[in-house]
This record gives structure tokens, sequence and C-alpha cells, in this order.
């Protein structure tokens, strides 16, 4: 059954244009020129019960918007779209009892109180009974670890304690989905992955439906087994996450500063993207060299200084466009 | 039910950012104390004004101080549990709506009772006090106090209908302000002052008869219908208000007003 | 002195866009003069009566005056920047570079003030003229002299507003002291001129800044002489030099506060 309907998705907005300057600013006011932007341009796909779904592009590919249609905040022009049978443009608060949302860069917590306040609080705006919020607050407590700062004022924590304490303030009421828009944003990665490992936890625990948007691929390549992929307003890709990594995250570049020029032109799976003498970038196809072969072919007494990346989602979009022509 | 449950969370929201305040004492109570004398500074402006003329308007020194009274009374509640309605504008130009919009309760309620104004309790406790040196009995009070709501959800009203004008237009916030200040620079004058079309302007734009001049006629002589006039007003100021709001929000979830933000 | 010139002018050019905005704020300030003019056509029974030596016109002009000087102000952003600046730490950045925070402050706040200043006193003038009909009798130098005085009042609310704001080194909230600093004025300064309060109260308050930042100017603009003017102007110059020498006080010892500290 799914738990996410979405087809044939719209939205459009008008933009006002301005010119620079003063006069610019005249201008608009008199004449206003508007500028019509498809930020999601015919959209569908279902989510099924329990599934954990990364909903991926580039800044400004209609992401947010999406994810602001689905949790009623914006209505869409047209298409339907159908959460847990219900119409978010029509069933706002009804649909508001069954989703948690978390919005990486807007915090919904009381910063001079402490999370364990702001639970309470959160209890309170989704009528829960007293009891029963204490109870999930030492349950949500054990899963993600928050015992050392329960009682710390949020301000006082750092950037990954309150964005796990925004995650457990929209589990309160164990919503049936959870809308996470970028939340692992301005974190570093070892907290990145902490908190990947514990929404991994969350949903294996309570089966909870995760719709997760990200502009980072290693944060859904940990997490997701389906993708979405969209862009300019536009899916490019619905597959699982296992296509995805074999055909387009099978490869890493590798840029790296030796003591000594290596010449690696002709190996199977090194694409050489650049190569200025001791200062050397690679793109390693995983699927046909191991890193560590491409390590060992390198000479790691040779290597100064190594950084190792995922193609940038830019590059994927690119090369998805490319293989479907 | 539904009403209940909202009244909970409002009063649950004001609990806690007054525990928030609470934190530092020093500028609670500064706060209070301040804005209490901030207001007892104007008594010096009555009682020079008082002493060129033995009637201002029409009204007594006694009146001006039951103006001042209500006034500051009803501020002070409107301050205090709906804060924001003063900075609506913000609020929805900030894109703030977006964390009210997903939780199952009234958006306008939560946006508007969000934060409380200390130093409004300054306003809440002045009024009280000249209410009382003014005179008490039993009667008056009960009249003293359901104006004090009547006016404070007026005036939260129109606050809420001035800034609800940021969904349609970008730059209303200073609009916003002064009409807000307005109320307040008229309400704690005599009405009697004013003629002509201001006095129009009173009853009707900027809506300071049933904000305070009729109370006062009726504080201090009891008339049922200007009494009803006044409970008739607020009811409708707050449908008003509802109205305005959810028409802008509608607007607001379907042009997305802060697309340069994505 | 060019630095803050520079200064001067950007903050000029910029605030040229909120002209608009101060057309707006105008509102304002025309509400009170509003409510102020019914105010004294009430109490004054016809317009020949004299009140402490004061006409009906001349008290509405002194209103007039004295509320153009304070809105310009816009004091309680002011004050409330410079307490942010403190409070953030972001004073800290100042105190590197090669002018003083205060001379920031003085000029950039000119810079703001200028155009609203411009704009406040050609609208007072026509909204005086449209309610009392005529000008208080005053010819082109007097003229210049008070528009001198109006300026230099400016000067000194401005840096009694630093004052305050840098009060911040001290305390979490400097909001309260801008409250009382504000109604101080409005009462003392604004709506009612020295003449009105009783004997001590009056010399206590010809000695005190209100004489110099709302009182002198409003006072030569509605009853003009020579005498009374250049008592005013050497009054400001000295008042000038007390707030300038006040603030770098406060702001040295905040600043050694900072260090110990250690922001």
């Amino acid at each position: 059954m799914s738990i996410i309907e979405v087809k044939k998705l719209k939205k459009e907005f008008k933009v006002k244009l301005k010119e620079k300057g003063f006069k610019g600013t005249i201008k608009s006011i008199i004449k206003p020129k508007y500028k019509k932007i498809k930020a999601v341009n015919d959209v569908s796909f279902s989510v099924e019960k329990g599934e954990m779904i990364a909903f991926i592009g580039p800044n400004g590919a209609g992401k947010s918007t999406t994810i602001k249609m689905l949790t009623g905040i914006l209505h869409n022009d047209s298409g339907s779209i159908k959460v847990m049978d219900l119409d978010p443009k029509k069933d706002r608060k009804q649909l508001a009892y069954e989703i948690g949302c978390v919005f990486g860069q807007k915090e919904q917590l009381w910063t001079h109180l402490t999370p364990y306040d702001n639970f309470k609080f959160f209890g309170a705006v989704y009528d829960i009974p007293e009891t029963v919020v204490e109870k999930k607050i030492n349950e949500l407590k054990e899963l993600f670890e928050l015992d050392s700062f329960i009682d710390t004022p949020v301000r006082n924590l750092s950037l990954g304690q309150r964005i796990r304490c925004e995650i457990v303030a929209s589990l309160i009421h164990e919503p049936k989905i959870l809308f996470l828009d970028e939340p692992t944003i301005g974190l570093d990665p070892v907290v990145k992955d902490n908190i990947r490992k514990l929404i991994k936890r969350m949903n294996k625990e309570y089966k909870t439906t995760i719709f997760l948007t990200s502009h980072d691929v290693s944060d859904i390549e940990k997490l997701c087994k389906r993708v979405i992929i969209i862009n300019k307003g536009k899916v490019v890709l619905d597959d699982s996450m296992e296509n995805l990594k074999y055909h387009y995250l099978n490869k890493k570049i590798l840029d790296c500063k030796c003591k000594e020029e290596v010449n690696l032109s002709g190996e199977e799976g090194i694409n050489i993207i650049k190569n200025k003498g001791v200062n050397l970038k690679i793109e390693v196809d995983t699927n046909k060299k191991s890193i560590s072969d491409a390590l060992k072919l390198l000479n790691p007494d040779n290597i100064i200084d190594i950084n190792i990346s995922n193609v940038p989602l830019e590059e994927i979009i690119s090369n998805i466009y490319n293989d479907g022509e | 039910m539904e009403v209940r449950k909202e009244f909970k969370l409002m009063f649950t929201s004001a609990k806690y950012a007054l525990m928030r305040e609470m934190l530092n004492k020093v500028t609670f109570f500064s706060n209070i104390i301040f804005m209490i004398l901030n207001n007892a500074s104007f008594i010096i402006q009555w009682i020079i004004l008082y002493s060129i003329k033995d009637n201002v308007g029409g009204y007594s020194f006694k009146m001006v101080m039951l103006l001042w009274a209500l006034a500051s009374f009803s501020f002070g509640i409107s301050h205090f549990f709906f804060k924001r309605a003063y900075n609506l504008s913000n609020i929805i130009m900030n894109g703030s709506l977006d964390n009210y919009l997903v939780q199952p309760k009234n958006v306008l309620l939560s946006a508007i009772s969000s934060d409380v104004d200390v130093s409004a309790i300054g306003d809440i406790i002045y009024g009280l006090i000249v209410y009382f040196v003014c005179g008490f009995s039993i009667d008056t009070f009960i009249l003293f106090l359901i104006f004090g709501i009547t006016s404070s959800l007026i005036i939260t009203s129109i606050a809420v209908i001035v800034g609800s004008l940021s969904f349609w237009f970008t730059k209303s916030e200073g609009f916003a302000d002064r009409m807000n200040n307005m109320i307040t620079n008229f309400a704690t004058y005599p009405e009697g002052i004013f003629r002509g079309v201001i006095k129009i302007i009173l009853y009707t734009i900027i809506p300071l008869g049933v904000v305070s001049y009729i109370p006062i006629q009726v504080l201090t002589n009891f008339n049922l219908i200007n009494f009803l006039i006044v409970i008739g007003s607020c009811i409708l100021f707050i449908i008003f208000a509802f109205i305005i709001f959810n028409r802008g929000l509608k607007r607001y979830s379907s042009t997305n007003l802060m697309i340069a933000r994505i | 002195m060019r630095k803050y010139f520079y200064i001067f002018k950007t903050e000029l050019m910029s605030n040229l866009n909120y002209v608009f905005n101060v057309l707006f704020s105008f509102i304002g300030y025309f509400i009170h003069i509003l409510v102020f003019f019914y105010l004294w056509s009430y109490i004054y029974s016809d317009s020949s009566q004299v009140i402490n030596g004061y006409s009906k016109s001349q008290m509405i002009w002194y209103v007039i005056i004295t509320e153009v000087i304070w809105s310009v102000l816009a004091g309680r952003s002011f004050c409330r920047k410079i307490s942010e600046d403190v409070k953030s730490g972001n004073i800290t950045y100042n105190l590197n570079k090669p002018y003083s925070y205060i001379g920031y402050l003085l000029s950039s706040k000119m810079g703001e003030m200028s155009i609203s200043f411009v704009l406040y006193f050609i609208g007072a003038i026509i909204l005086g003229l449209i309610f009392l009909g005529s000008l208080p009798s005053i010819n082109i130098i007097q003229f210049i002299i008070v528009l001198l005085s109006c300026i230099l009042a400016c000067i000194i609310s401005a840096f009694l507003i630093i004052i305050i704001g840098l009060f911040a080194f001290y305390i979490e909230d400097t909001g309260p002291f801008y409250w009382v600093y504000s109604k101080v004025i409005l009462i003392f300064g604004t709506i009612f001129p020295i003449e009105f309060f009783p004997g001590i109260l009056k010399n206590i308050l010809s000695y005190s800044p209100i004489y110099v930042v709302s009182y002198g100017p409003a006072k030569l603009f509605v009853n003009f002489s020579y005498i009374e003017s250049i008592k005013i102007l050497i009054a400001q110059v000295i008042y000038i030099i007390i707030t300038y020498l006040l603030c770098l006080l406060i702001y040295k010892k905040g600043e050694k506060r900072l260090n110990v500290n250690g922001g």
C-alpha cells in the first residue's frame, strides 16, 4: 500500500524581476516585470509504507517546494497529492497529526529551554496526555542517546545535538511519516554519520516512513534503499539505491599531491582528470579497480596529501541525462 | 473541545516563554518596574494640563486616569499574550509560518501567541494600580476587566489585520507599525478634544471609540446599549481578523512569497 | 577627517533609498502633532490667551520643533544597535580599526539623520503653516541660527544615546534606561516648555541637557532673541564637549573591562 501518492504535480512561481540601482527600483514599482519559474513540473511518484526514500537534487531543483506541498505548507497548482489518503491542501490539520517535519534550516525548538521542556511543549501541541508524553520522551531519549544533555538549555547544545533534538521533537506524536528536509546541512562528517545511524535505527524501530531531501549524495547512499533524483523541477531518476550505486556512484575522485610524478595513463578503471606533475587528480571506477589498488599504484609512500571524494551530484545528473540520449 | 485545546496550548506557550524571560531575574524585574515608571511619568503631563484648566475635553482628571488605566491594562494583556501579533509582518516575511503550518493547530493563534512581552506585565500592573487608586467597586471592577479583555482583543485584531497586509504587500511593515502606534497615541487622550473629521476617523478607521471612549462612558455611567456595542464590535473585529489572515494564508500557500529564499 | 566624511557619505547614500521610509515614519510624527494641536486648541480658550508666556500658536510651534529633533534621532534603534555591538562583541572589531568607535557612530548617525532632518523640517514647517496659518516672526539670519541650534541639539542627543547604549558594557539590557530617558525628554522637554514647571524644577531643567537638546532651539524659533541665542549656543557647545568626553570615558573603561574578561 502506498502511503504517499503524487501524480503530475505542478507548481509555478512568479518572480519579480528587478533591475539594478535606484532607477531599477522605481521601474519595478511602476511597471513590475515577472518571470515564471516552473519550480515543480510534472512530478509523479509513490512511496510505500515503511520505506526510506531519498529525494535529492541540486539547490533550487524543487526539493523543498515538493516537500512543502506534501506537508501542506504550499498548495499545488495542479496534479494530485495523497498523503495517508489525505489531501494536504484540504486536510492540513488532520494530516499534521500523522506527519513529523524537520527542516534543517529552520529551528522549531525554544532555545532557552531544555530539550525535555521542549518535548513536553510539543506533546501539548499534538494534544498528547502528560503520562504518555513522559513515556515517549524516555523511549526516544534512549534511542537518540540524549541522556547527557536532555536537561541542558538548547542554546548551549552543539549543532549535532540540536538536530537530534529537532528530530525527537518531531517524533513525539508518533508520526507515520517523517519529512526530513536537509537534516544534515552544516554538520561535520562525523556528526552527519551519527545522525544517519540514528535515523536508520529509528526507521527500523518504529517502521516510520522516511522522506528525506538532501543535496549531499553520501547522505542517502548510507540511508536509503530508493532514490528519486529531481532537477529543474522534473524527476530525472527514480530507482533503487543499488542500481544508482552500480551505475553512477561507483566513481571516486582522488586528488593527491605526490613526492614524485606517477604515470597512470592506460591503467584500466582510472581516468586522469588533471595532471600537473606532482599534483594529480584522477577518477577511479571502483567496479573495475578498488580504491586500495589505486592507492597502491600511487604508492602510499609517495603520497604527501590526498583527498578522496564523491563525484558531485551535478555531474551524476548530467551523466544520467547523457545515458538517456 | 477544539477551542479548549487551542487555549491550553496558548497558555503553555505563554508559560514557557515566561520561563525563558525569567532566567535573568534582574532584566525581568527591571523591565516590569521601568514600564510602570514609564507609564506613571505621564501623570506629570496631566497634572500640568489640569493646573491650567480644570477640564480637558470634558474629562475630569480622574476620568483621564481611568482612561489611562484601561488603556494600559488592555495594551498590557494584548502585548503579553499576543506579542507576535505586533510582529506579524516579520513572521510572514521570514517564513516562520511554515513551522506552524505543519502543526495541527490554528496557524494564527500559534503564530501570535508564541512569545510574551515581559514589559507588558508592567502595563497590566500599572493599569490595575491606577484603577484601584481611582476608586474600586465590584461592578465597575467587573466591567473594567471585561473592557480590558475586549479592548485587548480589538487592538490585537487590528494588529493582525494590518500585519496580514504583508501577505500582499512586501513593504507594509512600516504601515502596520504606524497603525499600532497611532492607536496607542490616541487612546490616552480624552475624546472631547478631537473635533470634525478626526472624530469620525476615531470611531471608524482607528476604532478608538470601542477601544477606549465608549468603555469609559459605560464605566462612569452604565448604559446597556453601549456595553453591547463594545461586545459586538469586539466579536466583529475578531472574525474580521481571522478572515483576513486566512485569506492571506491561502495566498501564502499558493504563491510562496519567499521564492527568493529557496 | 576624510574617513569620517566617507562614513558619512556612504551612510547618506544608502539612506537615499530610504527616503520613502522616512516619509512613512513622518506619518507617526504627523499624528503626534495632530494630537497636540487638538489638545492645545482645547486648552487655549481663545487665540489671544497667553499661558506661561506662550500664545497658542507659539505653543504648537514649540511642540512641532521639539518633536522634529526627537523624531529625527530615531533613538531606540540607535541605542539598540550600539548595545548589540557591545554585547555581541562586534565592538572588538572596531577596537583595532584606524578610527575611533565614537567617531564612527556619530558620523554614520549624522549621515542617517541628515536626510530625515531635511525632510522632517520641511514637512514640519508645511504642517505648522496648515494648522496655524503663519510662521512665528523670524528673519532669515535668525532662522539660520535656529537651524544651527537644531543641528547641535541632534549631535548632543546622539551622544546621549551613545552613552546609554554603551551602558551595555555593564548591564544586560539597556532598553529600560532608554525608556526612562525618552520619557524624561518627552515630558520635560518636548510637550511643555520649561516655563510650565514650578520654581525649583524650572531651575534644574534650565541647566539639564533638556535645555540644549529640545527647549533651546524650539524656544528660539517661537520667540527669538539674540541674547538668548548666544546663551543657548554656548551651552550647546559646552554640552557637546561634556557628552563627547563622557562617551570616550565610558568606552575606554568598557574596553578595558572587555579585555579583562577576554571579550
